[in-house]
């Protein structure tokens, strides 16, 4: 009995000597790690302490990386204290990468779809033919409003695409100074037209309004028949069509939109930055791309695509049978008021008579 | 193919402006043009640095990207110049410009942009070299001289640099080298660094 129980707690022994030289191997190596871990809990490099880096702070600054700063500087002139203007490669990118190349794509579409058309369909003629018979519709002074504002648009438009476009179509042709020359003079036509499109605009807005309040039934039941492009049959429209009202309203919205943010690059002496000036542009190239492609669909449909369609804009006049296929309530309208074959004197007259007679009786 | 670029230590700047007045100078810039500004950031505070800034002769510069009618131009030593006979003062390269060195003398009405007008690193325009007429409308030509742009010339504290970029950015390495090994330590170690009082230029890097 005795004996076992030596016998066992020698074997314990072994055991605690084995259990404690194993701990002693694998675990007190580790106590300098801990140690280390504890005593450097928040530890500070000692290089980036000692050698404070003066750039980081200076060029991320100038940089503008958290916003625009703007320092102080002796120089007088717009955003003379932002060393860096991080917005001007997004404008070149906007202007080289996007606008020149997506709005050629636009116009070449718009352009292509109607050359299509017009050689597959050709020009739509009066169906009954002409009736001799005329109708009043436009008259002097809208006709005015509508060339002044069309010849001053195009010009505007047309100096507008040279700038655009003159680099890649025109300096081929001219050379850089002969474009020069173009584009300087293109400049000048494009200041001084628009001051008088901006009058021409405001009269156009207002003498056209009211013809061009949408009606939604007659516009709507327009719009879902395509204005007749489906469904053989012409939809009903007012004295104006639905096509022609969406044109009224994309020049009266563009046309306010290209004004009120070229007047923003117009006058560089109020010295505003160039963050507003780069919104401006790219607001003002938008709503142009936007009402000139428009222009281009009214061009071509008011003119060669509609027989009887121009001579409305010129003489003022259009033939009753146009009236009749084209602007059937408008017609209506004008037959049960006796205008159908009066001539604006014959209405001057009988308007004149009418507001007299009361005063004579 | 030589680079010309210039470099503005900002350790060094102590924003003087003689850099515009030696630019503004030699070049007779008109009233309202400024080729060369010094911006201070954080003017007053702690951590105050100026920088001297003008054209940077870009290699794929913005405002040559946008002109509407390519009036710009990249001599053959990296100088970014454009033909006052050609640009139509439209304002184009001063929205692209990260820098903002397109100036424009007003002219006309409601001060309409006349021909723009940038620092030329001192290299005049297309025009025959140092002609009156080259001389009128863009300043001096000093590199068709043999020299360096008048700005870095002048510069008091050398830190505006101008020349081969090869050899600005050599210069300029050399005084970060010199810059860090001095911050490495303080007293005894930076008298090792050749910053502290010392016999004799030997051993002192030129710079």
């Amino acid at each position: 009995m005795r004996m076992t129980t030596t016998r066992a707690g020698q074997g314990r022994k072994i055991i605690k000597w084995v259990v404690a030289t194993v701990f002693l191997v694998l675990v007190l190596p580790l106590v300098p790690y801990v140690f280390d871990a504890y005593a450097n809990k928040s530890p500070e490099p000692a290089s980036s302490s000692s050698v404070p880096s003066p750039g980081a702070e200076l060029w991320r600054a100038v940089r503008q990386r958290d916003g625009i700063v703007s320092g102080t500087t002796q120089a007088r002139g717009v955003d003379a204290g932002t060393l860096i203007n991080p917005a001007g490669e997004e404008w070149r990118d906007y202007r080289i990468s996007k606008l020149i190349p997506y709005s050629a794509y636009i116009f070449g579409a718009v352009l292509a779809v109607f050359l299509i058309y017009y050689l597959v369909r050709g020009r739509i003629r009066i169906k009954d033919g002409r009736s001799g018979v005329l109708i009043p519709r436009f008259t002097l002074f809208a006709r005015w409003v509508h060339w002044v504002g069309a010849v001053t648009f195009m010009i505007l438009a047309f100096t507008g695409l040279v700038l655009l476009y003159g680099k890649w179509v025109l300096i081929p042709i001219l050379g850089p100074e002969g474009f020069g020359v173009t584009a300087s003079v293109g400049k000048w036509l494009h200041d001084v037209t628009s001051p008088l499109f901006i009058v021409a605009l405001i009269f156009m807005i207002f003498t056209f309004l009211k013809e061009s309040l949408i009606n939604f039934k007659v516009d709507g039941m327009w719009f879902l028949r395509a204005g007749g492009y489906l469904g053989g049959k012409h939809p009903s429209a007012e004295k104006v069509n639905a096509g022609q009202k969406l044109w009224y309203w994309a020049v009266a919205l563009g046309g306010l939109a290209i004004v009120a943010s070229g007047l923003v690059m117009y006058f560089p002496n109020f010295e505003q930055g160039r963050q507003l000036i780069q919104d401006s542009h790219m607001i003002h190239t938008l709503a142009s791309v936007f009402v000139i492609s428009f222009m281009i669909v009214h061009i071509y449909l008011a003119s060669f695509g509609v027989e009887g369609a121009l001579e409305c804009m010129t003489t003022g006049y259009c033939d009753s049978n146009w009236a009749k296929e084209h602007h059937d309530l408008w017609y209506e309208e004008m037959e049960k008021e006796g205008k159908v074959g009066a001539t604006f004197e014959e209405q001057r007259v009988a308007a004149a008579t009418a507001s007299a007679k009361p005063s004579e009786g | 193919m030589a680079a010309m670029k210039f470099y503005c230590d900002a350790e060094r700047c102590i924003e003087c402006n003689g850099c515009v007045t030696a630019c503004k100078n030699e070049n007779e810039v008109p009233w309202g043009v400024n080729r060369r500004r010094v911006v201070t950031i954080k003017d007053g505070e702690p951590g105050e640095r100026s920088l001297s800034v003008a054209c940077m002769h870009c290699s794929d510069a913005p405002c040559a990207a946008v002109c509407p009618v390519d009036c710009f131009y990249t001599t053959d030593d990296g100088i970014v110049l454009h033909d006052k006979d050609i640009c139509i003062g439209c304002g184009y390269c001063f929205y692209a410009c990260p820098f903002g060195a397109p100036q424009f003398p007003s002219d006309g009405a409601f001060a309409s942009r006349g021909k723009m007008d940038k620092c030329t690193f001192c290299a005049g325009g297309p025009l025959e070299d140092n002609s009156s007429e080259e001389y009128r409308k863009y300043g001096a030509n000093r590199i068709a001289e043999g020299k360096l742009p008048a700005c870095a010339e002048m510069c008091a504290t050398k830190a505006l640099l101008a020349g081969d970029s090869d050899m600005v950015s050599d210069i300029y390495r050399k005084r970060v080298v010199n810059r860090a090994s001095a911050a490495l330590g303080s007293g005894y170690q930076q008298r090792q660094t050749n910053f502290g009082p010392k016999g004799g230029m030997s051993g002192k890097v030129t710079n």
